[in-house]
């Protein structure tokens, strides 16, 4: 694998991560580095019950504490008309400090402001709140019943949030009745957190002109700076968002926090600089988690095997808000997809979703919104009905793959998928892990008693949001944007509306410059994060930067180069349409010998353009004419301990096709990084609540993150299907891994099991429960 | 978390002077674990701060406890909450005072407890026998004081 930039050219080049110096020296410039004079401290006092009237809220000890010079309340809130601020796909509101009640445990209630970080927390342990505890409901099940109403503020008196439906109900009914073998089971993909390791913050200022200097942890500045600008009534040219370097973000930092806005409203009542930073309870407390999707999922198919229907029926838990950051018209995301790589003749999903006394979240963790959720759902799915046809899972995958002549293909549930192979894949992958052999393994230790499985996941992703006829949060269709700088020495600034939180960026994005425009990557430079000088854009999550702003990316470079060619055409005293770009350089058509090159042409733009306007500049902004669709054939190898329960991942095989690959070692370390989260959330993460409303996995002593020590050895591989619509091919692929891989680690134990009779488990897979299992097989079976 | 406990402890002295001590608030309110700071409002409502320590969670609970006596002087019952550290915790505590008839006083205990919040969370594992052992001394005390009286 090269590691330079080739002469001709920079796709598919493993140049090493230009940020990685700045951040393995420890010279990352992070949010809670920014220290300002005469900056104040927010702590915020949060609620220990999970749903609870305010009967009264005490701040006069809290102002006796040395260095408080601030509390501030939801009353206080409200009365500036600041006591609610909209969720991002504006179908709820949130509110910023509670008002009359509480709705979920850690919910914030005041904000205590002090010139020092321990005199706010100390100054927060002081405010004494009078609550009067109200029924709990700790779950979407109890919700439904609508026994306890828990947002009263809302029109509807219900718990029922909406309901979303996608397909065929009644043909996907009877199908399912004419189907000679049916398997129905309840899936759940339980409640996680992303836990970033910088946990979310911010530093609120009012400079000299009175204008807005907000530095924040955000995947979204531009669309932070409009949502401060819609709650806060600040003029929008009066606030300035900078994101700076991001220690991880997987989805969490989407959102607006209530802390943001009570830092800002800090330091315009205080008239000085508040920093917030959260600790790492409030960060698993009260920030967007995921998943929490309760999916009864129901497929119907032929006795040898060919899919004829698939139902999905989803009881989804929201917490107290909608806070899902889902697109407007999306409230379930892209959970249509949850169809997989699969050719089904007809099919119908659905999802109720619920309030419940929990956090509010469902933000897209690591993944196009709720995909995970659905490829978890239909992967684990075909596994149980293989093993009911006693078929190899495999080979009921291939029977029922949309086949590579079928794309672009049009999806029963609704997307057209822009290409794929999935066969080919899916023969690397056979291939690569040598799966006859460990069939043969595996025959002969179940003659031996032990237990080994293997696990297959065929996913199929549906990313990069989108085409403005259908995505938009708060109104804002999610296009997004590059502006291209290059100087009069051949070098550049590329900014754009993204904001990487370890994805690589300055790198990738870089190299789409230096291959549109034959200049090396190592001398373009990758802005973003500053809402004065990058173009507006979306932000980086659901996997939308590769296929949203590197096209952009690449479609500045090509107006860079049209306005080049003007230029060139002067240098080679030629006429414009006697000029090509080939081998990365102007030449004249049918005189290669005679040519310049953009470097070359760089300069001139400055020093010799003739009659050209002057410079070489140019901004996109890209509306993506579809979704691209990453696609990826997994498997994972476990042995099991009969005796413990413990689950040991002796192997774990991604093969991915994310289109065309700009750089293959920043693709490596996404892959790594997505199935080492994949693999947590598979075997060790939950946020689990009692059934009083209690949080139990407030820190990392309980809400589990991998090591070295547990995480597996990653083997991968890849196949390349363009995407056709995208300008260089690329599909995207941060979030393939943590997407596709808990299927196929679920699908191994379930596989390894499957002798005992054990048909499913819930995630996460711990010991105790694969002991549990075990122990009742053995039970039942004696 | 949901937690009851119950117990029992024989007290060498009548159940008058038992009496007398359970309705005292200031001494009741002496009679916590680990209390530091005793202040009564009126002769049924005293606050305590007292020192809480479960598993890696620690810091000082401010408590509200309101007495409520029965009339026929055969029952103490004892509402307690409020909490610290982000945490709460409402407890309701009661005693049957019961004459042994020899001279000395049973006075049999129950008390159930919620506990929310980091305490619930991060000592959710220990929580429940270091809250039973709290209450068991919390009577306890009341025995040892009533015994040193005589």
């Amino acid at each position: 694998m090269s590691t330079e930039p080739k002469s001709a050219g920079c796709l598919g080049v493993a140049m090493k991560r230009k940020e990685d110096p700045r951040f393995i020296q420890g010279k990352g410039h992070y949010v809670d580095d920014i220290s300002m004079p005469g900056m104040l401290f927010l702590s915020l006092v949060r609620s220990p019950y999970p749903h609870a009237e305010i009967k009264s809220i005490d701040i006069s000890e809290a102002m006796q504490v040395p260095g408080v010079k601030a509390v501030i309340t939801g009353k206080d809130l409200e009365a500036a008309g600041l006591g609610w601020l909209p969720t991002f796909h504006g179908l709820d509101k949130q509110m910023v400090l509670a008002i009359g009640k509480v709705l979920f445990q850690y919910q914030e209630v005041a904000a205590v402001f002090a010139e020092t970080r321990a005199a706010a927390v100390d100054g927060a342990e002081a405010v004494q709140v009078d609550y009067a505890p109200l029924p709990v409901v700790a779950d979407p099940f109890t919700a439904k019943t609508d026994e306890v109403i828990l947002r009263p503020d809302r029109e509807n008196k219900t718990n029922h949030i909406y309901h979303w439906e996608v397909g065929d109900k009644d043909k996907t009914a009877t199908a399912l009745a004419n189907s000679p073998k049916r398997i129905k089971e309840r899936i759940w993909f339980q409640r996680c957190h992303p836990a970033p390791l910088e946990p979310c913050g911010c530093v609120a200022h009012f400079d000299s002109m009175g204008r807005l200097q907000f530095y924040v942890t955000s995947q979204a500045p531009h669309v932070y700076r409009t949502a401060l600008a819609i709650v806060t009534g600040i003029p929008e040219d009066k606030i300035h968002v900078v994101s700076p370097d991001l220690g991880g973000g997987f989805g969490n930092k989407v959102p607006v926090y209530p802390g943001y806005v009570c830092a800002i409203v800090g330091a315009l009542k205080i008239g000085r600089p508040v920093k917030w930073i959260e600790t790492r309870t409030e960060n698993l407390t009260s920030t967007g988690f995921a998943r929490d999707y309760h999916m009864d999922v129901e497929i119907g198919a032929t006795a040898d095997g060919r899919l004829t229907a698939l139902h999905v029926a989803t009881t989804a838990d929201h917490g107290a808000f909608d806070a899902a950051a889902d697109p407007t018209k999306y409230p379930a995301g892209m959970f249509g997809v949850v169809t997989g790589s699969y050719d089904f003749p007809v099919a119908h999903a659905e999802v109720d979703a619920y309030f419940t006394n929990k956090a509010p979240g469902g933000i897209a963790y690591r993944c196009s919104f709720r995909v995970t959720e659905a490829s978890y759902a239909i992967e684990r799915a075909m596994d149980i009905l293989a093993d009911e046809l006693a078929i190899d899972p495999v080979e009921l995958r291939r029977k029922n793959f949309v086949r590579k002549e079928q794309f672009p293909y049009p999806s029963v549930l609704g997307f057209t998928y822009d290409s794929g192979d999935y066969q080919k894949t899916l023969d690397v992958t056979l291939e690569k892990i040598g799966y006859q052999a460990l069939l043969k393994e595996q025959v002969e230790k179940r003659a031996r008693g032990e237990l080994m499985g293997i696990g297959f996941s065929t996913f199929t992703e549906v990313v990069g949001a989108g085409p403005s006829k259908h995505f938009d949060i708060l109104g804002i269709k999610m296009f997004d944007s590059a502006e291209i700088r290059i100087h009069p020495t051949g070098s550049g600034i590329v900014r754009t509306g993204t904001k990487s939180q370890g994805q690589g960026h300055e790198t990738t994005w870089a190299q789409i410059v230096g291959e549109e425009l034959g200049l090396d990557p190592q001398n373009i430079m990758v802005e973003e994060g500053d809402t004065d000088t990058a173009p507006y854009g979306l932000g980086t999550y659901a996997s939308r930067s590769t296929p949203v702003a590197g096209a952009a990316i690449a479609m500045a470079a090509r107006r860079v180069r049209e306005k080049a060619r003007k230029v060139a055409a002067h240098m080679l005293e030629v006429g414009e349409a006697d000029v090509e770009w080939k081998d990365y350089k102007f030449q004249v058509k049918g005189v290669p010998a005679k040519s310049v090159t953009m470097k070359e042409v760089a300069f001139a733009a400055y020093t010799n353009m003739a009659q050209n306007e002057p410079g070489l500049e140019a901004s996109y902004y890209y509306d993506p004419p579809n979704m691209t669709f990453p696609s990826g054939a997994y498997v994972a190898v476990v042995d099991i301990d009969r005796e413990t329960g413990e689950v040991k991942v002796r192997r774990f095989l991604a093969v991915d096709d994310c289109g065309t690959i700009i750089n293959p070692l920043v693709v490596e370390g996404q892959i790594h990084g997505g199935l080492t989260e994949g693999f947590a959330i598979a075997f060790m993460q939950e946020i689990q609540y009692d059934k009083e409303g209690n949080n139990l996995n407030t820190n990392f002593t309980d809400y589990l993150i991998p090591t070295s020590l547990e995480t597996p050895a990653w083997e991968t591989g890849k196949t390349v299907t363009p995407s056709p619509h995208h300008p260089i091919g690329a599909k995207g692929v941060g979030e393939s891994p943590n997407v596709g891989s808990p299927a196929a680690f679920v699908n191994a134990v379930i596989d390894a099991l499957s002798p005992l009779g054990v048909r499913h488990i819930d995630m996460p897979i711990t010991r105790d429960k694969v002991w549990r299992a075990i122990r009742q097989a053995e039970v039942l079976t004696t | 978390m949901n937690l009851q406990y119950s117990g029992e402890e024989r007290i060498p002295v009548s159940p008058d002077v038992v009496w007398a001590f359970v309705t005292d608030p200031d001494k009741v309110g002496h009679c916590m674990p680990e209390v530091i700071d005793v202040t009564v409002q009126d002769p049924t409502h005293v606050e305590a701060v007292v020192q809480v320590a479960v598993g890696p969670v620690r810091g000082k609970f401010k408590l509200k406890v309101e007495l409520q006596p029965d009339p026929a002087r055969r029952r103490i019952d004892l509402k307690i909450s409020g909490g610290g550290f982000g945490s709460a915790v409402d407890m309701t505590a009661g005693a049957d005072v019961v004459d042994a008839g020899d001279g000395t006083t049973i006075l049999k205990w129950s008390g159930q407890a919620v506990a929310r919040g980091p305490v619930a969370a991060v000592g959710g594992r220990v929580l429940d026998a270091q809250a039973q052992k709290l209450i068991t001394q919390a009577f306890g005390n009341v025995r040892q004081q009533l015994s040193l009286a005589t």
